[in-house]
Order: C-alpha cells, then sequence, then structure tokens
C-alpha cells in the first residue's frame, strides 16, 4: 500500500496546476523512490516530468509500485479543498480504485478527507537520456515568465540564442519585432536574482512561445528555473521542487524548418 | 365511449333541463341509462314472427345477430356509424306523435337519449351463407374427406354448426326457415332422396356457379360509387404522364395506400338491385371524403394531364367483377373457401372467365407506376430515407460519443484549448527525441 504524508499541501496543488493544462489525465507512478509522473500534451511536443523524491515526503511508505491514474481536472478539484498550509496525505491500496487524500490543518484539528475514483490509463514511457547541453541558462522563474509573456504578446514563436554575448530572446511578429538579450551576471546581494549562463557552443532555436508560456505557470513552485538548449535537440525548462532532487521538468520540441 | 360523444351528450341533456325550468321544473332528470335504446330499420315486409338470433357469422363463425323471419327470410345487420369527427346522438321519443296532439300527455312522454348515434339496417342475406361452413365443415382434413364426403340431411350438416350461444337448432324447428335453407342448400348440392328426408352434399361446381352469379349481378350497373372509386377507379389509375408528374404521384401515393378490395369490415356498403346479395359500405363519411378527393383530382385532370394508358371498358368490366367476387367472398365466406373460389375464378376453364387482359393491363401499369416511382425518386430529395436498425444503432453511437466530446470539452481549460490551437508545423514528435522505454 501507498502512503505519503507532505507537510505542504501546496506542493501538490501548485504541481498540478503546473501540468493540467498539458496534460489532462496521467499516472502517478509510485515506487519505494518515490512519485514520478511522466506525460506528453496532446500532440506530443511537449513533455512533462515529475519527480517527487520519496525524501519530499515526511513519511513515505509504498510497498509495491502501483500507478495511479487520474484525470487532473478531477485532481484539481478535490485539492482546492485543502489549504496551502495543510498537512497532504496520499493514501493507497495495493491494487487500488481510489486514492485516498486526507487534509490536517494543524492550526485548528480540522481533518477532510476525499476519495478519488482512478482510471486506467495506458500511457507510454519514453526513455530520457542524460544529455550534456550546448547552453544551460539559470535564471529567476519570474524573470523567464516575463520574457515568454512579453514576447508572446508579439508573436507565436520566439527564437533563442545563446552565444557569447549572452542569451538573446527574439520574437517576429505582425506588428514589429521585439527582444530581449540576458547576460551573465551575479547578485552579490540575492543569490536568487542572479543570471547564470554555462556555454559550450552557439545554439540558435525557435520555440513556441505559447507552450512556454504555459511552462511558466510552474513559477510558484520555484524561484529558479534552469533552461538548458542543445541544436536538434528538445529545450529543458527545469524547475526545482524543494531540495532534494524532486524536479518538475518540461521538454519542448524545436520547430525546425518553416521559420518566421 | 369517446369522451366527446358523453360530453355532448351532457349538454343536450342540460339543454333540456334549462328549457324545463323555464316554464315548470316538475321533470327531473332520469339517471343516465345503463342500456341505451338502439336504433334499428327493419324491413315492412318481415311479420311480426320475426326474432333477432344468435347465428354464427359465416365468415368467421363468432356468434352474431341476425334478424330470422319464418316467412321471408334471414337478414343482416350493417352499423352505421357517425364519423368520430362529428359526434352525434339519437334523441327518441317512443310515441311523439300522439303525444304532441294530446298536451296533458306530452309531459309523460318519455324521451330518450342514446348518446351512439350508432343505426343498424337489416337487410337480406341469402341464407346460403349459414349453411355453407356447415358443408365444408371440417377445412383441415378436407381433401381426404373430399373424395367421401356423404350426403346427409340438413340436421346432420348444421349439427356441425352447433356451438352454444347459436339458435341455428331452434330456427330448423321453424317450418318456413327450415324449408328455405333446405331450398338454398339444394341450389349448391347434389341432393338424393334418402327415405323421405332429401340428402345434401356439396357440389363445388354449383357453389362457384351461384357465387359467380352473385358477383356478376353485383357489376350490373357498375357496383356501389364508393366501392367502384377505391377498387376500380383508383386501382386502374394509371400514372398521368411526365408533364404532371406531381398530381400523379400525389394520387398513386394514395391509392397504394389502399388495401385491396373486399377487405370485409373496413368496406363502405349500400344495397345492391339483386335482394338476394346485400353488398357493402358502412360509414358513408369515408366514402363522402373519397369522393371528394377525386372531385379534386379530377379537376387537375382536366387540363393538358394524359393519363399513360386509357383503360378499356372490358378491362373495367372485369376488374369490376373481380372486385364484387372477392368482396362477396371475403365478407360471407370463410377465408379457405374464399382462397379456393378465388383460385377456381382465376382459372379459365372452371369460371369461364379470361382475366388476360386485366392480368396484361395490371402489368403495364405497375410498370408505368414503377418508372413514374423511380422518377420521383430522383427528383425528391426532401423525402427521409429510411433508417435500417444498423444505421440507426450508428447514428446513436455517434450521437454519444459527440457528447461524451462535448462533455469533455466543456470540463477543458481555457488554457489547454488554447495549446491545441498551437500550429504545431515544423515540430517533431517527442518520440523523435526519445526513444521508448
Amino acid at each position: 500500500m501507498l502512503e505519503a504524508r507532505l507537510e505542504q499541501a501546496a506542493l501538490l496543488k501548485k504541481v498540478v496546476d503546473a501540468i493540467k493544462d498539458l496534460v489532462q489525465d496521467c499516472n502517478f507512478d509510485c515506487n519505494d523512490s518515490g512519485i514520478a509522473l511522466q506525460a506528453m500534451d496532446n500532440s506530443h511536443v511537449a513533455l512533462v516530468s515529475m519527480l517527487l523524491k520519496a525524501d519530499a515526503f515526511h513519511p513515505y511508505r509504498c510497498d509495491r509500485n502501483i500507478a495511479l491514474g487520474m484525470n487532473l481536472t478531477s485532481l484539481t478539484k478535490v485539492l482546492r479543498a485543502a489549504q496551502n498550509e495543510d498537512i497532504l496525505t496520499l493514501k493507497a491500496e495495493d491494487a487500488p480504485d481510489v486514492l485516498n487524500i486526507l487534509f490536517e490543518s494543524s492550526e485548528n484539528d480540522r481533518i477532510s478527507e476525499y476519495d478519488l475514483k482512478l482510471m486506467d490509463i495506458d500511457q507510454e514511457h519514453l526513455g530520457i537520456p542524460e544529455t550534456d547541453y550546448a547552453a544551460t541558462i539559470s535564471l529567476p522563474s519570474a524573470e523567464f515568465r516575463r520574457i515568454c509573456t512579453d514576447l508572446a504578446a508579439m508573436s507565436e514563436s520566439v527564437s533563442i540564442e545563446a552565444s557569447k554575448e549572452g542569451i538573446k530572446f527574439s520574437a517576429n511578429g505582425d506588428i514589429g519585432n521585439g527582444s530581449v538579450t540576458l547576460r551573465s551576471q551575479s547578485n552579490v546581494d540575492d543569490n536568487s536574482s542572479g543570471i547564470e549562463i554555462v556555454l559550450s557552443e552557439h545554439v540558435s532555436l525557435t520555440f513556441s512561445l505559447k507552450y512556454l508560456v504555459n511552462f511558466c505557470k510552474a513559477a510558484a513552485l520555484s524561484n529558479r528555473v534552469k533552461i538548458c538548449l542543445s541544436n536538434e535537440v528538445p529545450l529543458l525548462v527545469e524547475y526545482d521542487l524543494g531540495s532534494n532532487n524532486s524536479h518538475l521538468r518540461f521538454y519542448l520540441a524545436p520547430k525546425i524548418g518553416d521559420e518566421e | 365511449m369517446p369522451r366527446t360523444r358523453s360530453t355532448k351528450n351532457d349538454s343536450a341533456e342540460t339543454k333540456g333541463e334549462a328549457s324545463s325550468k323555464s316554464s315548470v321544473s316538475k321533470y327531473p332528470l332520469g339517471a343516465k341509462n345503463e342500456k341505451p335504446p338502439t336504433v334499428f330499420i327493419l324491413p315492412k315486409k318481415a311479420t311480426q314472427d320475426a326474432r333477432i338470433v344468435n347465428l354464427p357469422n359465416p365468415r368467421n363463425a363468432k356468434p352474431s345477430r341476425y334478424l330470422v323471419c319464418p316467412t321471408t327470410g334471414i337478414y343482416e345487420f350493417t352499423k352505421i356509424s357517425a364519423p368520430k369527427s362529428m359526434p352525434r346522438s339519437w334523441l327518441i321519443e317512443s310515441n311523439g306523435v300522439e303525444d304532441a296532439s294530446d298536451t296533458s300527455k306530452t309531459n309523460n312522454s318519455r324521451g330518450q337519449v342514446a348518446s351512439s348515434a350508432d343505426l343498424y339496417v337489416a337487410t337480406t342475406i341469402d341464407p346460403l351463407f349459414f349453411v355453407l361452413p356447415a358443408l365444408v365443415h371440417a377445412d383441415s382434413s378436407r381433401k381426404a374427406e373430399e373424395k367421401r364426403r356423404l350426403f346427409m340431411t340438413i340436421y346432420d350438416h348444421l349439427d356441425k354448426l352447433e356451438t352454444e350461444e347459436s339458435h341455428m337448432s331452434e330456427i330448423l324447428r321453424w317450418e318456413g326457415t327450415r324449408s328455405l335453407l333446405e331450398s338454398r342448400m339444394a341450389a349448391v348440392c347434389d341432393t338424393a332422396d334418402g327415405g323421405g328426408d332429401i340428402m345434401f352434399r356439396l357440389n363445388e361446381k354449383k357453389l362457384f356457379a351461384i357465387i359467380l352469379n352473385k358477383a356478376r349481378k353485383m357489376c350490373q350497373g357498375g357496383l356501389a360509387p364508393s366501392m367502384e372509386e377505391k377498387f376500380v377507379t383508383k386501382a386502374l389509375e394509371a400514372p398521368v404522364q411526365v408533364s404532371s408528374q406531381r398530381s400523379s404521384d400525389s394520387k398513386q401515393a394514395k391509392s397504394s395506400t389502399e388495401k385491396g378490395p373486399g377487405s370485409g369490415e373496413s368496406t363502405p356498403q349500400t344495397e345492391s338491385a339483386d335482394s338476394q346479395s346485400t353488398t357493402a359500405t358502412s360509414q358513408s363519411d369515408l366514402s363522402a371524403d373519397s369522393q371528394a378527393s377525386t372531385a379534386a383530382t379530377s379537376v387537375e385532370d382536366d387540363g393538358d394531364v394524359v393519363s399513360a394508358v386509357k383503360v378499356s371498358d372490358d378491362v373495367v368490366h372485369l376488374q369490376r367483377l373481380r372486385t364484387a367476387f372477392s368482396f362477396i367472398s371475403s365478407r360471407y365466406l370463410t377465408s379457405s373457401l374464399a382462397t379456393q373460389l378465388s383460385s377456381s375464378l382465376a382459372d379459365q376453364t372452371t369460371s369461364g372467365i379470361d382475366f388476360a387482359p386485366l392480368d396484361a393491363y395490371y402489368t403495364e401499369l405497375a410498370k408505368l407506376r414503377a418508372e413514374a416511382a423511380a422518377s420521383r425518386a430522383i427528383g425528391d430529395y426532401t423525402k427521409k430515407r429510411g433508417l435500417d436498425a444498423e444505421e440507426e444503432e450508428a447514428r446513436a453511437e455517434k450521437k454519444r460519443k459527440l457528447e461524451e466530446e462535448k462533455k469533455k470539452k466543456a470540463s477543458e481549460s481555457r488554457a489547454s484549448k488554447e495549446l491545441k490551437k498551437v500550429n504545431t508545423a515544423g515540430m517533431m514528435k517527442l518520440s523523435a527525441f526519445f526513444k521508448k522505454k
């Protein structure tokens, strides 16, 4: 059976919020190392990969590998009943029909309990190799979100160019064009607002802004975001979940050919 | 009883009440008569000894009421109903004329209201029809029995028809009735004298000749108008030529919905010239309707519309004869006997009538109609195609899926809808980059 207790319900709430627009139905794969999720969007050009390590839970117990197939819209409805500060506990049998979700409020001894019906979802898992990216940019998640939303007003797609001069996001649309260039900088006062760029070769790729804007919903989960690029491979946008190697990753296929 | 009838009845009663109140209100309204009187028209020649009795219906052997008069014969009742669209009632005053003159007695006169406006008319029926079922009894084993069908007396024959409800044995005791039955039996039977009693054995040729003769008489001077219209004019009507396709189509559709000739109870009734063979037709409204429609269509015909084929008088006569014959068989003969006789009618050697011109005409007509229908089918796109069960199922399934999808769509967030609209051309699927596990 599964029993996983999360100190703050906010974490799961934000994860589900961040991915529910990309993915409607997906499996939460639970094993002894933690809870993982991998799912693609409808057009199969973007992929979400989440890993919540066992360390993220106190306690965590999973005797057998269980796939909890859920509709994320339904899960959102249940999670809405939880306060951000509530303690959240997930419980399931070994071959479950329902996922039992328990919210405990530490303030006023309030306990609410929900059973969410599970569904069988056929999902193919893709093996994602560890990749050495040509360019890795770490920046404040709010900054990345701002760039994406600003440029989304200009165009459908953004071309990201990583060179020695810095990272240039440029968009060319019907009303005109615009670009944002970031240079590596380290903020002495606050570590979280610096921009780190690690570059091994010149990269230039084009991506759909609608998708990137969607990824940015995960900004609530983490102050920092890591963007990894290599020519002719999918872009990786990664948010850290806590300090225990748990993460939420988004992959997006680049636009090749008919660039606007 | 239809509701409209009873309300009509009530209003009639209340009206009577109102008028009496204005003068002197001393006539209490009686309770509704449980057995309302029925109105009959009886033949004048029927004597006082005539009785209404139960006899097995010659067609279906169910006990039905007939008027039997020892001297003048047997009468059948034909019910004439008011059309449903026009509710009517009988207002009956038992001895009207005398009371009208005697004012003191008028107060006591008992008028009655019969809420059902049915009228029963007694018309002569050939007694032959009553004995026929007995003569050709035991249908199922008839083939075997045919060879050794025995000469029997009238009593032996009619014994077979004996049922509890039937008064057949009763009326056989009446001298006049019995001799009448015997004489009619003799017309269709081979007879033999067996020790004072006359013995009878059915002769099918004689029977056929009698029925055919009845049919011939029925056709003389044309059939009853409603029958003529329905089974002769309509049945033989050819579709008009293409120039006026529309009117022909409508007529054709009408005629195709009609049943074959002699479809029994629904046929309108009238009295034919021959007293022996009563014919046809209840429900005068029905014939009125069809006449109205002819009037309408014939107006159209008067224009430049030309019928595709001309009907010859010979063909019309044959059709009339066939209609009359099948009417008699379907109304007064058991179904097995009717089929037997109709096959002998079709056979030229036994009937002596050649129906070939009529049949040829029918073949031609069917061809013409098929052509007209085909040309209409091409032109008519508005007509709904009949769906078979499979299609129906597929449609339901499709609908269900559509609804499911709709529901799913409604639960989708705006953002995910936006994502669906993204132009992913030029973006490779992720499975092209990452291999399946």
